[in-house]
């Protein structure tokens, strides 16, 4: 039988032109029913066993509920089954599908059956051979590339090549119907609903056992957003976020504020602690490269010089001045100041240099800092460092009587001592988003923009350059000292190690880099995400052991490759460029400006 | 609307097809569910035979932190795989009956917060009894506390720094910080006075050029065998102080060779050393190298070559090849094709892995043969560990009442037609 | 200060290495305005690759007449390739990104390059023995060794050579059309992605010349060495005036001079003592660096715009 067009007109919500066909030849029902119960079937699938022994991380082994990798392949194909539903214009699901596209559909089919594949090869590799797969595990196989077919069986207008008919598929449509009219009120409980998940999700990510379920996490992770995204349910939440941002940062505090309560564990608060550090210090830098265009290679040095003065001053017995002890103000004051001093001492001789000069003596900088603290401890400098061997038993904080080396109970609740640290560096993150918000929409943060887009223009138009230029050093530099200050007693110690120009593990100058340029410079969550994310891949590729630097080289080339403008930003450029009714928004012309993709200043 | 819609017969086909194939995939689905859970629960039972062997098979967990990637790694691995080593001997000769043991080895980079995260992963294992780690001194500062809240005993079989045991004062007052904390390794100290001692009345050196890496270890051993070099009536020609990971030394060299000094002593690891004595040799400058148990590894000779001729390492214990259970563990860890070297601490590891699972095994005797409760465990394997007198392989291990080893043995090595050989062996009491 | 020449010597044949591998930072940099900081692994790939050619190709017992020149061929080859693949699977998919991006993919490379040579070339993981020319000349007070020689002669050779091709070839007139103005130089007929890919090539077959004297010099060699070569090497371009091929190697020879005497003097001087040695060396490298721009912010030799390629 000969498979032409269908005689049938394509239906009224399908894409318009009526040429169109699938690259895998079958009618659109079939497709959508191929779908629709591919994503029941991968869901179901993973209520079977899929190997026989526990040997496999999570347990595969339980028949009638799932386990480990095969909750994420359940929620992938639930994800499938309900755009699928969506496609049909089931009544209470249209929303998803707003602009009723393909993309969303082929996502999160590609999403299921990239996790399930992953699993099911894993189980394979790891145990040797597919003698170790269960019949749950053929079916899980099969049942998650029947989504795949169906998805690529849609009916998608051809490019001039396969390569751009694929790329069609996962295209965000270029006009997306603007939504209907919210109530404030629901917008606001969307907003509450969506922190809760996105705390949900991130715990789920940041809990992690083992190596395999991050990995399976993050390809379910990537391809749901991706199918948000291009379903332009992003867009319609970023309007919503813009007309509630107080409120969506309030919730985002809470959010932050209730991850530990959801621990049982003062591990996963460890390392929430060190990425908020980390993103701290980011975001610090975030004002230097994204919003001046100043590129600092040496930056974690202001993170080092904070910690260094919180030590010195923190009372141990380790320490030159180890009668003093400052009180924890104090001593951030203290932190962020020197850092201050630093940061205006290395500007002032410097930032009459442009571009790449600067690069270079930052980094400069950096080195020196770090070989002079190593160096400084009476044998072969000045006593004031102790030098390789650090100032160790730093003393916890004690603020208002609380302890923040014990644990205390709270309302059921028992907050360790990470824990403790954790809510203390979600108020410093608090501060330093206000502070970036608040200057980067001050006047001196247009300046910087004006400076970053063009310096020439911007000094004739009566900007003074190199002043503009020193306060967003100096700002950026004292945030970063006073994460340091924190960073000194959360670890107990400071040794000039951490504080290189690139290293294995964060923080280091490349790493903080990377996290503002991977995140999305300019943003406030980009860096953020940024540092997240560049934390916890190193953390959880460890089951690469040895291999796991080379896999984490390989990530930034392809990140890079694919998201060169970062995670974040490019979202918000698209909502600048093309959207329809939504451009009223105030913050976000000046927090989702792209760097200048020009030499300028270079 | 569109459900209606008149299908051409071959569409139809296929949709019943499907329709069909998914109801065939629903009754597998159930045949499978309800039929196969007994299939599970034998695999189940199958899989417990299997790795339990006895019938109270309880799996204790041994972890280890080390910078098991990137620059340290070499180092690391050999910890490692020393651990692994022990804790196969252990499952093997079934040293523990009943308790099988496994290890956790997670990655601290070399970096103090990556450590410390470590260390509250392996306290919030509640299988996890023990840890061997860290490689580093620096990292060790911000774990010792973090074991220490929660009990836990932690061997480093490479930490040297004084401090990490008997507090600030340790020339003056020795003070004990953390009861959790032992080391197999022996302090600075030690090594660099036996050092001093060997070079002055063994080799018969008069002037010392001094070099270290500015790292606790190196400089912490330079600074010692200096003071006692200078005690012993020996002058020092000169000092200086590289940077891990540099590569050209020759503008050390040509001091050295102007100070006219008749050796070098550095403190620090064989990534530098190495590079040292073979830029040292190729300016002509004839004089031995000596270092500490940092340098003494096969490497060093594989790398500078001719160049290692006559340099010497001090190193703890007796040497490996006058105690059996010694070669046996060089022959493990070679046919098992482990990464890593083994050289420096492998063997240090394996002693302190030992340590552990002897406590382990000596709680449980005290305990009327069972375990106690997993949150008194822990706190007792301290006691126990403290407790620790057995020969391993690296000599006797039993640890003083600030958990420093006992072990005060300590061997010279000198490179001899390119290979280490034990020049001599004894016992220093300074 | 007996010591002077000998140290004088030592610093200008440690700034001659940094001289040939900052070349392929600054030509890089000239055309494409990229600090390509995985420089420093192509350097050490190159190493590598003259190494395979020394223990896995050659027969045991080649004399080094010989096997040097097919040394530098293989490492050669192994460069030029590595640096082509970067630039044309890494590099020009980002030509239209934002100007950090290709930053952060040269990390990422830098790290990759690194972890797959530990990883996967045989006893990578340690410093690997290279065979060496350590016959040793005196000239007056002065010791040097035949890879000492071998690495200024290849050192005058490559700066001369690259000078005539800059100056007077097609492809080397091209090159200086694409720096000063790519669209333009485009617009003239020039095939500006081939001029660039030129400029990798050439930068990366001085890494290979620069790490085929390091292994010669040195006589082991292992897969961090790019990584601190490269930091140096990268200073030395910018001292000297990023863009410059003169400036590169002038940088590059003042660098290593300046570092090699702070090493060996500083601490000689009333009130230092304790701020002299190796150990400060990198400190006083930077901190002359910093002066050098206050007072030139266009580096040494900067201001020869018509001379940049």
């Amino acid at each position: 039988m000969t498979e032409t067009k269908s005689p049938a007109t394509p239906p009224a919500d399908a894409t318009p032109t009526t040429a169109t066909r699938g690259l895998i030849g079958l009618p659109l029902p079939a497709a959508r029913a191929l779908l629709l119960l591919g994503g029941i079937a991968t869901a179901a699938s993973a209520f079977l066993a899929w190997t026989w022994t526990s040997d496999f991380p999570g347990d595969l082994t339980v028949y009638g509920y799932p386990g480990g990798l095969q909750w994420l392949t359940f929620v992938a194909g639930v994800l499938t089954a309900l755009f699928a539903l969506a496609s049909y214009g089931v009544r209470g699901l249209r929303w998803l599908l707003p602009a009723r596209n393909n993309a969303p559909l082929v996502l999160t089919a590609l999403g299921g059956f990239g996790v399930t594949w992953f699993t099911a090869i894993e189980i394979a590799a790891k145990l040797g051979g597919l003698a170790n797969w269960e019949p749950g595990t053929y079916i899980a196989v099969v049942a998650s590339l029947i989504p795949v077919i169906g998805a690529f069986a849609l009916p998608q207008e051809a490019g001039e090549s396969t390569k751009e008919t694929l790329k069609a598929y996962i295209a965000k449509p270029e006009a997306i119907p603007a939504p209907q009219p919210i109530a404030p009120w629901i917008q606001r409980l969307i907003i509450t609903i969506v922190a809760a998940l996105g705390l949900g999700v991130f715990a789920y990510g940041i809990d992690t056992q083992y190596g395999e379920i991050f990995i399976g996490f993050l390809i379910v992770l990537v391809f749901a957003v991706w199918a948000l995204h291009t379903a332009g349910l992003l867009d319609r939440f970023s309007a919503m976020v813009a007309d509630n941002r107080s409120f969506t940062l309030a919730m985002g505090f809470l959010a932050a504020i209730a991850f530990p309560l959801t621990q049982t564990d003062d591990h996963y608060a460890n390392i929430g602690v060190n990425i908020l550090i980390f993103g701290t210090v980011a975001l610090g830098l975030n004002i230097v490269v994204g919003l001046a265009g100043l590129l600092d290679l040496g930056y974690v040095a202001f993170l080092g010089v904070g910690a260094y003065t919180a030590a010195l001053v923190s009372g141990s017995e380790f320490s030159r001045f180890s009668g003093v002890q400052f009180p924890f103000w104090a001593a951030a004051l203290a932190g962020a100041a020197a850092s201050l001093i630093f940061g205006v001492l290395i500007g002032a001789p410097t930032l009459r240099l442009r571009g790449d000069y600067l690069a270079i003596v930052t980094l400069g900088f950096g080195e020196i800092f770090r070989l002079a603290v190593n160096n400084m401890d009476g044998v072969s400098g000045p006593d004031i460092t102790n030098g390789p061997n650090g100032i160790p038993s730093i003393p916890d904080l004690k603020l208002f009587g609380f302890n923040f080396g014990e644990a205390h109970d709270l309302g059921g609740f028992t907050i360790g001592r990470f824990a403790n640290y954790y809510l203390l560096m979600v108020l410093v993150m608090a501060l330093v988003v206000t502070v970036y918000r608040r200057a980067a929409d001050s006047r001196i943060g247009r300046s910087w923009i004006a400076i970053r887009e063009d310096e020439t223009a911007a000094t004739a138009m009566g900007i003074n350059g190199f002043r503009v230029k020193l306060i967003a050093f100096a700002l950026g530099a004292s945030l970063a000292g006073l994460a340091g200050t924190v960073s000194a007693h959360v670890t107990y110690n400071v040794v000039p190690n951490p504080y290189q120009f690139a290293g294995a593990a964060p923080p280091n100058s490349a790493f903080l880099l990377a996290a503002v340029v991977l995140g999305g410079m300019g943003t406030v969550s980009g860096p953020i995400l940024g540092a997240a994310l560049l934390y916890l891949l190193p953390e959880k590729l460890v089951f690469l052991q040895d291999k796991s630097l080379l896999a984490f080289g390989i990530a930034l080339i392809l990140l890079m490759r694919f998201r060169p403008e970062g995670i974040i930003a490019n979202r918000r450029r698209q909502l600048e460029f093309h959207e329809t009714g939504q451009l009223d928004v105030p913050e976000t012309t000046t927090l989702s400006d792209e760097p200048a993709v020009t030499k300028a200043g270079a | 609307m569109r459900g209606t819609h008149r299908l051409p017969p071959g569409r139809k086909c296929l949709r019943k097809g499907l329709i069909v194939r998914k109801r065939s995939l629903v009754i597998l689905t159930s045949v499978l569910t309800t039929g196969a859970l007994t299939l599970t629960a034998c695999g189940s039972r199958d899989n417990g035979n299997k790795s339990g062997g006895s019938s109270s098979g309880t799996t204790l967990t041994i972890g280890v932190d080390a910078p098991l990637s990137g620059e340290n790694s070499t180092t690391g691995l050999g910890i490692q795989y020393g651990v692994q080593i022990a804790v196969d001997d252990a499952n093997k000769n079934n040293w523990v009956p009943g308790v099988k043991f496994k290890v956790k080895a997670l990655d601290d980079k070399a970096q103090p917060a990556t450590g410390q995260s470590n260390a509250t992963a392996l306290v919030g294992d509640a299988s996890v009894v023990g840890a061997v780690g860290p490689l580093n001194s620096g990292v060790a500062q911000s774990m010792q506390q973090v074991f220490n809240s929660a009990n836990m005993v932690e061997i480093s079989p490479s930490n040297t720094n004084p401090t990490l045991t008997q507090g600030k004062d340790w020339q003056t007052n020795k003070s004990r910080p953390y009861k959790t904390y032992f080391r197999t390794a022996t302090t600075d100290a030690l090594q660099g006075s036996f050092a001093a001692d060997y070079a002055w009345n063994g080799l018969k050196k008069k002037k010392a050029f001094v070099v270290d890496d500015k790292q606790t270890y190196g400089a912490g051993l330079a600074g010692i065998f200096n003071g006692a070099f200078k005690k012993l009536g020996g002058s020092i020609a000169g000092t200086d102080h590289v940077n891990t990971g540099d590569t050209d030394f020759s503008s050390l060299v040509t001091k050295i060779k102007a100070s006219g000094a008749d050796m070098v002593y550095y403190g620090g690891q064989y990534d530098e050393s190495e590079k040292i004595t073979k830029q040292l040799k190729g300016a002509k400058v004839n004089i031995p190298l000596m270092g500490g148990d940092g340098m003494y590894a096969t490497t060093y000779i594989q790398t500078a070559g001719q160049a290692a001729e006559g340099d010497l390492a001090t190193s703890v214990g007796v040497p490996a090849d006058t105690l059996p259970a010694a070669k046996s563990f060089i022959a493990t860890y070679k046919s098992k094709g482990y990464k890593g070297d083994y050289g420096a601490y492998g063997a240090y590891s394996y002693d302190a892995a030992t340590a552990i699972i002897k406590a382990v095994k000596a709680v449980k005797d005290a305990n009327g043969g069972k375990l106690p409760a997993s949150d008194q465990l822990r706190s007792k394997v301290v006691d126990a560990v403290q407790k620790s007198d057995f020969d391993g392989i690296t000599g006797k291990v039993s640890f003083d009442q600030y958990g420093d080893t006992q072990n005060k043995q300590l061997t010279v090595y000198q490179v001899k037609g390119g290979k280490w050989v034990a020049v001599k062996t004894g016992t220093f009491n300074g | 200060m007996h010591t002077l020449p000998q140290q004088l010597a030592n610093g200008l044949l440690l700034g001659s290495m940094y001289g040939l591998i900052a070349i392929g930072y600054t030509m890089v940099y000239g055309i494409v305005q990229l600090i390509n900081f995985a420089h420093g692994e192509i350097f050490m790939t190159g190493a590598f690759g003259a190494l395979t050619v020394y223990v896995y190709i050659l027969p045991d017992g080649t004399s080094m007449w010989a096997a040097v020149p097919l040394m530098l061929i293989g490492g050669g080859i192994v460069s030029v390739l590595v640096a082509v693949g970067a630039e044309r699977f890494a590099y020009r998919p980002l030509r239209q990104a934002p100007r950090l991006a290709p930053l952060i993919t040269a990390i990422g490379l830098s790290l990759t390059l690194q972890e797959l040579v530990r990883n996967f070339y045989p006893g990578a993981d340690k410093s690997r023995a290279f065979p060496s020319l350590d016959a040793t000349h005196s000239i007056g007070s002065v010791d040097i060794t035949d890879a000492d020689i071998f690495l200024v002669c290849a050192a005058i050779v490559c700066m001369s050579s690259l000078a005539w091709f800059v100056r007077k070839s097609r492809t080397g007139r091209a090159m200086q059309a694409t720096a000063q103005d790519p669209d333009t130089a485009q617009l003239m007929g020039i095939d500006t992605n081939r001029i660039i890919v030129v400029a990798f090539a050439i930068g990366g077959f001085f890494a290979a010349v620069a790490a085929l004297s390091y292994g010669l010099k040195y006589g082991n060699i292992d897969y961090r060495m790019g990584f601190l070569m490269g930091l140096k090497a990268f200073t030395a371009a910018v001292m000297g005036g990023i863009g410059n091929i003169y400036g590169a190697m002038l940088g590059g020879v003042v660098l290593g001079i300046a570092e090699t005497l702070a090493s060996a003097y500083i601490s000689n001087i009333p009130g230092m003592q304790q701020l002299g040695g190796q150990s400060w060396a990198n400190v006083w490298a930077f901190v002359l660096l910093i002066l050098v721009l206050l007072f030139r912010p266009q580096g040494l030799l900067g201001e020869r715009v018509a001379d940049r390629a």
